[in-house]
């Protein structure tokens, strides 16, 4: 086990290093950052200066250098728009992003494993095209459509809910709402493929042989075994939301790391994007990590595998 | 129906209600300003940005200010100024004014302040501004004098341009820049309270302002990044006051029975370059002349604009104090744009023009540069319009690598040394028109006229000069469009400050 857990670690690192490195190099194909920063009547020697005073006259190389010697620290250096700590900047926005994924989480998984399954027993019913129905219609709907038609009824015409911002349950309604109508649907039709499947087994028919409830078989034998293609779903999804929902974010004025990542990304404030790509990488690496592990615990014979 | 009353059970069970209603905070005299993003920093005199400074002058005041009526510089913290000699501005200073801490305002913070600027360590975009200012002398409490490297009658409009925003000298000395960052002291109107990054910030009415207490208790910026979302937060009576409201949303808001639309005539301009500063066919005066023919401002105004916005004959709009009224405008004539392509030997049928333009950054931008290009092409000539991302137009413009025309706006331009020197002349980064030597050698002098009189004169003169060369076409001055509550009484200003000094709540 301790050499799988260091495997996984150095594997960890590696994914985080060639993420920064790419992202390193990629966003600076889009321009200088400087003149963004600037008021516009700032003259070219100015501009000039600036730009010794950052290092963007370095070459790329040595630029590259400074840069992993200094993350390697745990410094991203300082936001070139806000002046402050790039990694503070990106950290602080954590816990907006993290109970808006909770919460969207809890809704998808609410709403997909039941749809999933009904559909999966009722197969050909008119549950099963109802269920499925609504899933290509959350998967088709455009998030930012679906969060501003929300906004109107809701908030504008209804007056029920705020238009966003944070605050009490209320502000997480909507944008948790918007998020969960795509990531519910393609677990539900996951989930409703999956029980299909294992339905079919000879373990099923021989529970249901026993003599065990509908009910028994489903949530005893079934679910638990088309348990690691949602799970590993689930995982790819919590991932994509810890590392900041763009749109939703933006839309409902939620202070998370998304919406902080988009605006620097628009405003080449190169060490808040290095600094969030660091951060959402090492998220997204660790969720990976726990998903192999809840293999190991709905599959002992990956645990098996992974001890062999 | 028989589903709402539950829901309605529910939302209200859950305490969804949004709280604070707009009554409550009319009774209560609670403001709330929606803007696009948070201020880049606290700290005054630190980053240019309007978003930022709006904020900031509500804490702090500026040194001096301008007359809402005609933008000329008008006293505020500085009670009165005159040249003591070419090199010399002698500035008395408004007496009994306090910092929000308590400490006094004085000929020291004056000279602390742009301390703080001219330090390098503070790293302020305020520096090259600054950079003809040798130094501030104390004269006595109340007077202070800047000595500068060499004449510069401009000294007093960049001070008016919210340039120098007065710090404490003993915070600044004994808690560090940090902690001004952190808790703003200033002599403003209103006092620091909290600010949520990404989220708001909350200021409160400074009883003790020099200019007497301001009507509102409370001023709170919220920030929502999205226009829609922004619109949205005003209909539902969320926010209070929002900035650049569609010229399409204006009915919409209006009926809206919350809030009205508040128009003023900004003094931000909007224009198309005819570049000239790389190789190209806008080298040739007749062919600028023949573009600027072509181009119907007044349709533009009247259909994408839907009339928000005014005609604009030369470089500067009639608000800024140095504009010059001579001058015919270029008429739209295609028939003598026509004879002028004909002159330069240039058959438009053959010709193709690249056009830059950002995407909303400017009231309808993009739509503006795509009409123009339709415009043109009645005379057969084709047009590339080039969508750029914000950065990558600036980029663009600056290592002259725009099509043969660009779309910019600038602002607040409020006197020609602003405006003229930095679009003019072959050196600044944005500028698109250059090589000029006349013309360069009469501004080079303009800029160091100490006598008003004379000053206006050169500036007319030149004014004249730059609309003979058709540098661009020149297009008009963007109408600032508000979306303001019905409680509240606020009149929308030209230089774009959103400055809650000067709202009230109606009396019901």
């Amino acid at each position: 086990m301790r050499s799988y857990l260091l495997s996984r670690l150095v594997q960890t690192a590696l994914v985080v290093f060639l993420s920064l490195t790419a992202v390193f190099f990629l966003v600076r194909l889009g321009g200088d950052p400087v003149l963004l920063f600037l008021p516009m009547d700032i003259q070219a020697k100015d501009v000039n200066e600036f730009r010794q005073r950052l290092g963007f006259n370095d070459p790329l190389a040595f630029q590259y250098g400074r840069f992993v010697t200094a993350a390697a620290r745990g410094d991203f250096g300082e936001s070139l728009r806000y002046k402050r700590d790039a990694l503070r900047l990106v950290l602080e926005r954590l816990p907006a992003t993290f109970t808006l994924a909770a919460a969207a989480l809890l809704l998808t998984f609410c709403l997909a494993i039941p749809i999933g399954v009904i559909s999966a027993t009722q197969r050909g019913s008119m549950l099963d095209y109802l269920g499925m129905g609504g899933a290509v219609l959350g998967q088709a709907i455009p998030g930012f459509w679906l969060g501003l038609m929300l906004i109107y009824l809701f908030s504008v015409r209804l007056g029920w809910l705020p238009t966003g911002g944070t605050g009490g349950a209320a502000h997480y309604l909507m944008p948790s709402v918007v998020l969960a109508a795509f990531y519910a649907a393609r677990m539900a039709r996951l989930t409703r493929s999956a029980v299909l499947e294992t339905l079919n087994e000879d373990y099923v028919l021989t529970a249901r042989a026993k003599g065990l409830t509908e009910v028994a078989v489903v949530a005893k034998h079934t679910l638990k075994n088309s348990a690691i293609p949602i799970v590993t779903l689930a995982g790819l999804e919590t991932g994509q939301l810890l590392g900041g929902a763009v749109i939703t974010e933006t839309i409902f004025a939620w202070p998370g790391v998304g919406r902080l990542t988009v605006q620097a990304l628009l405003n080449r404030d190169f060490p808040v994007v290095l600094a969030a790509v660091f951060v959402i990488s090492v998220t997204y690496t660790l969720i990976n990590f726990l998903v192999d592990l809840l293999y190991g615990w709905l599959d002992p014979r990956t645990r098996r595998e992974v001890g062999a | 129906m028989r589903f709402l009353k539950p829901l309605v059970l529910l939302v209200v069970l859950l305490g969804l209600v949004p709280a604070a209603a707009a009554q409550e905070r009319a009774r209560a005299k609670e403001v709330i300003v929606g803007f696009a993003a948070e201020p880049r920093s606290l700290l005054p005199n630190t980053i240019v940005d309007w978003t930022t400074n709006n904020q900031v002058e509500h804490m702090y005041d500026r040194f001096v200010d301008r007359d809402p009526k005609d933008y000329k510089p008008a006293p505020m913290l500085a009670t009165g100024w005159k040249i003591v000699n070419d090199t010399t501005w002698e500035f008395s200073l408004r007496q009994g004014v306090r910092f929000h801490n308590g400490e006094p305002f004085n000929a020291a913070s004056v000279k602390a302040t742009m301390d703080y600027i001219k330090d390098p360590a503070s790293k302020t975009h305020y520096l090259p501004r600054w950079a003809l200012v040798k130094e501030v002398q104390i004269v006595n409490d109340s007077t202070v004098r800047f000595v500068t490297e060499k004449p510069w009658p401009g000294l007093i409009d960049r001070m008016a341009a919210t340039d120098f925003l007065p710090m404490p000298p003993k915070a600044l000395k004994e808690q560090g820049v940090q902690a001004l960052a952190a808790k703003p002291i200033g002599t403003g109107p209103f006092k620091f309270v909290q600010w949520v990054r990404d989220e708001r910030l909350v200021l409160e009415k400074n009883p003790d302002y020099w200019q007497g207490p301001p009507d509102l208790n409370r001023v709170t910026f919220r920030f929502i990044p999205e226009f829609s979302a922004r619109l949205a937060a005003l209909l539902a009576g969320e926010i209070d006051i929002m900035k650049d409201v569609p010229p399409h949303a204006v009915e919409l808001v209006d009926r809206s029975g919350k809030a009205r639309v508040r128009a003023t005539v900004s003094s931000r301009i909007n224009y198309l370059a005819l570049v000239n500063l790389k190789p190209g066919p806008m080298q040739d005066l007749r062919l600028r002349k023949a573009v600027h023919h072509a181009v119907n401002v007044d349709e533009l105004i009247q259909q994408v604009l839907k009339r928000r916005a005014s005609k604009m004959c030369g470089p500067l709009s009639p608000l800024n104090v140095d504009y010059s009224p001579k001058g015919e405008c270029v008429k739209y004539d295609p028939a003598r744009a026509l004879a002028l392509f004909k002159e330069a030997g240039v058959d438009p049928a053959r010709l193709t023009l690249t056009l830059d333009t950002p995407s909303g950054r400017y009231p309808l931008d993009k739509d503006v540069s795509l009409a123009i290009a339709a415009q043109l092409q009645r005379l057969g000539i084709k047009v590339n319009v080039v969508v750029n991302e914000w950065g990558t137009h600036l980029d663009k413009i600056k290592n002259r690598t725009t099509g043969d025309m660009f779309f910019l706006g600038w602002g607040p331009a409020l006197d020609a040394q602003g405006t003229i020197e930095q679009l003019f002349q072959t050196a600044p980064t944005y500028s698109s028109y250059g090589g000029n030597k006349p013309l360069e050698a009469k501004i080079a002098q303009a800029v160091t006229i100490v006598d008003p009189k004379r000053r206006l004169e050169a500036w007319a003169e030149i004014q004249q000069m730059v609309r003979d060369e058709v540098p661009w076409v020149f297009l008009w001055q963007q109408h600032d469009l508000y979306g303001v509550a019905h409680w509240i009484e606020w009149k929308p200003r030209a230089d774009e400050k959103v400055w809650m000094f000067e709202a009230k709540v109606v009396p019901r």
